[in-house]
Formats: C-alpha cells, structure tokens, sequence
C-alpha cells in the first residue's frame, strides 16, 4: 500500500506497483484535472511534477512515485492562480481545453527554473505536449506573458538575458 | 414546468434543405427519441431553484440574478456555449459577469431550432441559432420589463435595460434582475407565435455581439475542473477496456479465453459485445475495478476472430477500387450537372485531365472516446461528451434493446470533437457491459483502440477533366469523388440529398464545395460511393468533411489551368467569379476575400527568393447554403531534396457577423492548422483490413515546432453570421500544393505532400 505525498498531502493508496501513476491519481484520489492521453507517453495529457520535474504519469509506475514530492494541476496553486493560469485566462489559451493541464504543468516546469526563456527555448520545452485543437500560438504568447509576471513578480536582479 | 418555447420557423430560407427535420423524429428506422419520462427533469429544472424565472428554455434567471443558459450544442472547443449565453445576454439586457453556462440533456426540448435535433456540426451552430437565442434573450428582457414597470408603477417604454439593471430615468427607480426575479412578478411566457413578434436589436445597437468577453469555459480549462466524459466518477462504479480485432470492420468473435484475465485481481468479467446496431464487431469488453486493472485483463484475453470479409482490404485496393469505379460509366449519381461537359470536352481547344487523392485521416481527438452507462430503474442514464445526442441516445437504447425514450444523455464537455464524436461506438460496450455486471461501467477506449477504431475521414479519390476554349476560357469541367459515404452510414434519409439525375439519393456530404461559385458553363460533379471503402473503414465525418478533399481536386485544377493557359492563378479565378447567374452574391464574395488575402499577403507585389513560392486558393466551405468565404495565400519555400518549409499562411474569411472577434480568430487559426496537418503531417493505412497507426508515435498530428506564422484577416460586413469551425481547414492544401508548383514547378496531387512526391514532380 504505497503512500503518495501529492499536493503536499500525504494520501496512502491501494494499487500494484507497476500501476501507472495516472489512474492512481484519477481514479483513487479522484483528482481528473490530469488527464489520459495516450498511455505511451507520446502526448504530454498526463504531465505532473515529481519532485519539480515534468514527468508523463501514464509512464510512471506508482511505485516510482513513492518518497517523492507529486504535484498535480490541482495542486500547482493555491486559487487557480499561478501566473500561467492567470496568462492562460487572459490570452484566451484553451479551446476543448482537454489537453491544457498538461501543457500548464509541462511550462510551469519550464518557468520555475528558467523565467526568461526565449521562444525557441519554449518551443523545444512543450514539443511533446500535443494541442489537437492547435492552440499552439496562444500557449506560447501566454507562457511569454506569465514568465514576464514571474520576472516582474520576483523583482529580483536576476541576470537578464537578451531575448 | 417550463413552457416550451421552441422556435420552428427559422428566417433562414435557404437553410430549408434541412428544415424538413423539424419534427420528423421518426423517419429514420431509428427511433430517434425521448419523451417525458415520469419523474425526470430536463437540465435547466433540476437546476432552477423554485424562484427562479424561466422565460424560455434556454435559460432560467435565478433570484441572485445569475442567468443560467442551457446550450444545446457540444461544445468542443468552439465556445459555443458561451456563444449562446452571449447572444442571449445581448437581447435580454444582462451583466456579462452573470451569465453562467450549462449543457443540455437529451430532452426534445433543447433540439436544435433549426435542425430539430441535438447535432453539432458543419459549422451550423451560430448561424442556426442566432435568431432563436436572440428571440429567447428578448422575451426575457420583456418579461422582466413588464414586471418592472408594474411594480415601480410606470410605463414599461420609459424603462432602460443594461448590465441586469431595470431603470427608470425619470423617476430614477431601478431594479435588479434580481429584485424582480425574487418579487416573483416575472411569470409571462411567450408562445412561439409571440416569440417570432418580438422586436429584435438592430445591429448598430448591440453592445456585446462584436465583442470578445471572456469565454465562460475557459477558467475552468485553466485548473483542472472542467469535467469531462472520461473524469465521470458513479457510486459503485467498474471500468471498461475493450479489446478490438485486427480489422477496422466486420470481424467476428470465435472464442474468448479468459483463464488469463481471471488471475488480474480486480477482473469481473470479459463481455463480448452482441451489437445489433451493427456500429461495432467483433469487440470485447474487460470489465473490472479499476481501470488499470481492466486494462491488464484486456491485455490478458485470449480471443480468436474470424476476420470476415474485409479482412485483406488495403489501401492499395481501395484506391484500385476506386479507379475501377470512376472508369465506369454508369457509376454514382449526379450532385451537379449543368450544360453538357462532355460534348464541350470533346470540342475543346484544350483539355487538361488530372487525378486527385487523399488519404485516410484520424480524429484523434486528446479525449480518447469514453462513456458511461448506468441503468437506474427504467431508466439507462449516459454520460459522454457527444455530437449527436439524438442519435448516440437511440444507439445506447439500441445496444440496450430498450425503448430509447427510456435513455438519458448527460453531456460533458468535449476533449476534443472534430466530428468524431458524432458516432455513437463508445456507447455500445458501455451499456453491454453495465447490463452484464450489473453495475455502472465507464469504458474508456486505449489511444491505440480510438486510432484503429475510427470513423475516419475516407480515402477519397478525384478525376477531373477541364475544358479550355481557344481563347483559354475555362469552358467545361467534369468532376468525379469516389469515396465512402460517411453520412449515409447514419441511416437517417433525411440527411441524404437527392441526385440531379434522379438516381436516388446521394451523400452530399462527400462532395460538398465542388458546387462551387465560379462560372462554368458545362460542369458535372459524379458522387460515386467506393462500397468496399464504406464496408472495410466505416467513415466519418472530419472536421470540414467533404469540402477537405473537393478543394483540393478543384483549387489545384484551376491552379493548373491558369499554367496551361498562361494566366495567373489568382487573376483567373477572380474573373471565374464573375457572379452570373446562380453563382451571384457569394462569388463576389469569394473574389473580395480572396483579393483581401493577396493584399494581405503582398501576392504579386513581394518578390521572392529562388526556391520560394506562392500559392492561393479560395473556397464557399461548408456547404452553397452555409457557406463562409475563405481565402489563403500560402508560402513556402522548397530546398531541392523537395522538403517543404511552410513560411506563412495568410487567410481571409468572410464571416457576415461576427458575435465573437477573438474566438473566430482563435477557431480560424485552428482549423488552418488542421488544414496543414492534414496536407503534410497526417497519414493512415489500412493493410489486411486494420488500420495501420496506432498512436501518436505513428500518426503525426501537427506540433508546435511545425507551426508557421499565420495571419488572419476576419471581414465581417453586417450579414447573417456564419460557421468558423472549419472551413479554413479547407483552403490549406490547396494553397500550399499551389505554392509548391509556383516555387519550384513540382505539381502534387496526393495528400498528404511529402517531400519525395514533391522531388519526383520536380523532375516530370
């Protein structure tokens, strides 16, 4: 019975070892906001945070999860907002929307090592988040807008980078 | 009760082709239904409180002042939810910020004004349900106009209504929505007759149509919380994965060996699907406690299949099938016919002859397809996110063998549509599964079972012949589509239209849009059905539909007239839109949008490097009577290994009106962007009957790294609104195969365009 510390909770669980850490999160702690894409790791619906790193959880046995700290879309902010939802809302980023946590997790990964990526930096980061609706364009100007928040927000002398 | 309201009577004359469904809901051997089941409430009553005020169907006002719409439409995406709350928030005179969105049930009630159906699709929705959202908003506002008026004691004319807020200047009385909602006053209905006499806005007085409010659907996207088919989660619920066999279609069940799937703790049960509606065979259902469980127990079985009779059907042979058809001279039936092109061909001064192809495509929708089946008493409830209630409902009580007045469709919000969910498939293995273990089951297909199991968007095949008289005017062209017949799949008459020669109904929906606007004086369009395409890959429709392939057989022909005769391609088409006839309106139409797009694109002023290139097409997607009009400028350019590098794509759209400015924006990038995947990134096979791509690994949607600069131009003049959902989808590949010739000389003519076709057409 492993126990999962997830959102910053610590939740014991009934599963298999190898059982892959989506279905654990979506059907045992019933958290849907991560969702199954393609269970081969090909699409990035799935993407939660193991220990700050961007992971498929339809690619992580549970048991790989164990001792680690899991963050989830539900758990990535306190009230929906962390500066990439609040960018994802102003720049109007979702269409059917099914692939958007996913690709929210994938960027915050990104941003909270590196607030000031440039685009192409971007682009290698989410190229294996697939958007069947093509949201492309809006998911990158609202990952641009939330790291200049970020920049702006930690007012901190951080190294500028020309972008 | 709410009284119904339902506007029948569309304005929309030309959308009369359809208006014979109002109504019908019978004709089709399908019983297309629900009716009042004792006890059940439709979606808007089990939410309005007792107090609230319910001046249409379509939305109660509760007495905090929240509006509540219920949308009858899937909203996949397309916001159409909030389209319709918006729509009625303009006429009833509400705060933006107390709109609220809810999706309907299956209830009659919410069928489509228009349509008579729950059916989302063709981009249909804001154009058939302009009027009847406006007409629904308006009476409420005169409901609560007239309550307010008796109570503040003055004449309701001298009353002013604006951001939910009744007022009266003279006096300086107001009153909330909320005031009148909780006075309990607000009680008037309007009979449809009532209804259709209210006075609408005029458009110079909207205050929110035009504008881009923030979609209600979005911050919910954004956190995790919109739910879904698949995040459905019953009391007492088991999980559902299904095995398919290795043929797309027509493979039977020999035997099932579930000695294997009995040591997966958690397995309940393996049910082989007895599927009357002939939507699925040869399927099999693991049923068991969680997901991944069933998972490991479908993994485990052990079934034999007889693979049936399309079990060595390929690509290859349907391609050859289809030649064998189009080469017959009695084949398919007549969609178009005017003049004589076949006389005229045989006098012209020259003739150009070309084949035109298209592969098969997959939805592939993020939302692999799901549902959830419970029976409940009577009652067999489903939740699915899905595209035709009205017809998935009859598929579910069909699986069922129950009434389908006894079925009750939940809608979710749709990961994902593009017409796919339009079929009913899913249903099935969820409700024989709950039937057979007798509790709730949620079946949720692999990625790998939603590939191979698709409706996809047929193999089409086109041969068309141009006519050229000896001063190079275009005077003859003959058109022939052999394809699968994805709508007459559905069994439903009504949506078959019937042929110009009087051969019995055809499938329209194969080849809508070569009923184009330019002026041919002779053109024939031939709909040919490929039956052992229809047989072997059960087709659907895909986002756009038929407009996806005729455009590109018809725009890459006037593409290769204007070579053979030494025009240029974007000057011959505006003199073939020329507005004669029949073709008067929309063609004028057409050539403006395609003249606002060269200008966008600097087409004919830019003077481009060696290799590089530009190419135009313009279409009337959806259909002659829904049509928006689209143009593209592509441009590319072309190394010499024939590897394509798409530098931009500019597209103009005439859209009549636009309710949304930012969602038809983000809708036309989307459905560009489906249009260069599909020319150049999407391809399925089909060996030994099954679909040969299983995952995204293999099938290769469009990725951010592949995604060009694209520029969008949305002219809106003031005319009915139109559909955005698809039709920029359409005018991609043509544009890009066009811009191809234009840079390098190579002419393309399958889809999709690789970089070895292009090399090859290089050195013809």
């Amino acid at each position: 019975m492993p126990n999962l510390n997830i959102n910053g909770r610590n939740m014991s669980v009934e599963a298999a070892n190898d059982t892959p850490l989506l279905w654990v999160i979506r059907e045992q702690l019933q958290m849907t906001g991560t969702k199954f894409g393609c269970g081969a790791g090909l699409c990035g619906a799935c993407t939660v945070h193991v220990n700050g790193e961007a992971v498929r959880s339809c690619q992580t046995p549970v048991s790989d999860a164990v001792g680690k700290k899991i963050t989830t879309i539900e758990g990535l902010s306190a009230k929906s907002d962390h500066p990439l939802q609040k960018a994802w809302i102003l720049e109007q980023v979702p269409q059917c929307g099914y692939c958007q946590s996913g690709q929210i997790m994938q960027a915050a990964a990104l941003l909270a090592k590196n607030s000031n990526p440039t685009k192409e930096e971007v682009v290698a980061h989410m190229d294996g988040n697939l958007c069947r609706c093509m949201t492309y364009s809006r998911i990158q100007k609202a990952i641009m807008r939330a790291a200049a928040d970020m920049r702006t927000a930690s007012n901190a002398g951080t190294e500028r980078r020309p972008t | 009760m709410n009284k119904h309201v339902k506007v029948t009577d569309n304005a929309s004359s030309d959308l009369s082709r359809r208006s014979f469904l109002v109504g019908t809901s019978a004709t089709a051997g399908l019983a297309l239904g629900y009716s009042a089941v004792p006890g059940l409430l439709g979606a808007d009553q089990a939410l309005a409180a007792p107090s609230s005020f319910d001046p249409s169907v379509w939305y109660s006002i509760g007495p905090d002042g929240l509006v509540t719409v219920t949308c009858g439409k899937a909203d996949m995406g397309q916001h159409i939810a909030s389209t319709m709350a918006q729509i009625v928030c303009e006429e009833l005179g509400a705060n933006w910020k107390d709109m609220r969105v809810q999706l309907a049930s299956n209830d009659p009630k919410f069928n489509d004004p228009v349509l008579g159906a729950q059916i989302t699709g063709g981009s249909w929705s804001t154009m058939m349900n302009f009027d009847a959202m406006s007409r629904a908003g308006a009476a409420g506002r005169t409901a609560l106009t007239e309550a307010a008026a008796a109570a503040m004691g003055v004449p309701a004319g001298e009353l002013v209504v604006r951001d939910s807020t009744i007022s009266h200047p003279k006096s300086k009385k107001t009153m909330s929505f909320a005031d009148i909602v909780k006075s309990g006053k607000a009680t008037k209905t309007f009979t449809p007759d009532e209804l259709k006499a209210l006075k609408l806005k005029t458009p110079d007085q909207y205050r929110l149509v035009g504008v881009s409010v923030p979609q209600l659907d979005i911050p919910s996207k954004s956190n995790g919380t919109a739910k879904y088919g698949i995040d459905v989660m019953l009391p007492g619920m088991a999980y559902g994965a299904i095995v398919t066999p290795p043929v797309r279609f027509g493979a039977t069940v020999t035997s099932v060996d579930d000695s294997g799937a009995k040591k997966v703790p958690g397995f309940i049960k393996a049910v082989t699907l007895d599927d009357k509606t002939g939507t699925t065979s040869g399927w099999v259902v693991a049923v068991a406690n969680t997901f991944a469980s069933a998972k490991k127990a479908a993994e485990a079985l052990k079934i034999s299949y007889d693979g049936g009779p399309n079990a060595k059907v390929s690509t290859e042979s349907l391609y050859a099938e289809a030649k064998r058809l189009q080469g017959l001279a009695d084949s398919g039936q007549y969609f178009v016919k005017d003049g004589d092109p076949n006389a005229a061909l045989g006098t012209a001064a020259k003739t150009l002859e070309a084949e035109y192809t298209t592969n098969i495509n997959i939805h592939a929708p993020m939302e692999p397809m799901n549902a959830t089946a419970e029976f409940k008493g009577d009652i067999l409830h489903i939740y699915s996110g899905n595209q035709f209630a009205t017809r998935s409902g009859a598929i579910a009580a069909g699986a069922a063998e129950i009434d389908p007045k006894f079925v009750v469709m939940h809608q979710m919000w749709l990961g994902g549509g593009f017409g796919r969910r339009l079929d009913a498939d899913m249903m099935v293995p969820a409700v024989q599964a709950a039937k057979a273990v007798g509790k709730p089951v949620k079946v949720i297909y692999s990625r790998e079972n939603d590939m191979t199991m698709d409706f996809s968007r047929p193999l089409t095949y086109q041969k068309v012949k141009a006519g050229v008289d000896g001063d190079g005017k275009l005077i003859a062209l003959s058109h022939d589509v052999v394809s699968a017949w994805p709508t007459q799949r559905w069994g439903i008459p009504d949506f078959l239209s019937p042929s110009v020669d009087k051969k019995g109904p055809l499938d329209a929906f194969t080849v809508n849009g070569s009923d184009f606007f330019y002026t041919v004086p002779n053109h024939y369009v031939r709909a040919i059905k490929n039956e052992m395409a229809h047989n072997a890959t059960p087709s659907g429709q895909l986002r756009s539909v038929a407009p996806g392939w005729t455009f590109w057989a018809v725009e890459s022909m006037i593409d290769e007239i204007a070579n053979a005769t030494g025009k240029d391609p974007a000057q011959l088409r505006i003199s073939l839109l020329d507005g004669a006839g029949k073709n008067d309106g929309g063609a004028q139409r057409l050539r403006n949008t395609l003249l606002a797009a060269m200008g966008m694109a600097g087409y004919g002023t830019t003077k481009l490097p060696k290799g590089e290139g530009m190419g135009v097409a313009c279409v009337s997607s959806q259909e002659r009577a829904t049509a928006s009009w689209t143009a593209c400028v592509a441009h590319v350019a072309v190394a010499p290994s024939g590897e394509v590098k798409v530098k931009k794509l500019t597209v103009a759209t005439d859209v009549g009106m636009q309710v949304h400015p930012d969602n038809i924006r983000a809708q036309v990038e989307g459905a560009a962007l489906w249009g260069l995947s599909l020319a150049m990134y999407e391809k399925a096979t089909l060996k030994d009957g099954g679909i040969e791509q299983t995952n995204f690994d293999t099938y290769t949607p469009l990725r951010m790294s592949q995604v060009p600069e694209v520029a969008v131009n949305v002219i809106a003049n003031g005319d009915k609104p139109t559909g955005v959902g698809e039709p920029a989808v359409t005018v991609i590949a043509p544009a890009l195969g066009n811009a191809i010739f234009n840079a390098c000389g190579a002419r393309v003519r399958a889809l999709p365009i690789t970089a070895a076709a292009v090399k090859a057409a290089m050195k013809a």
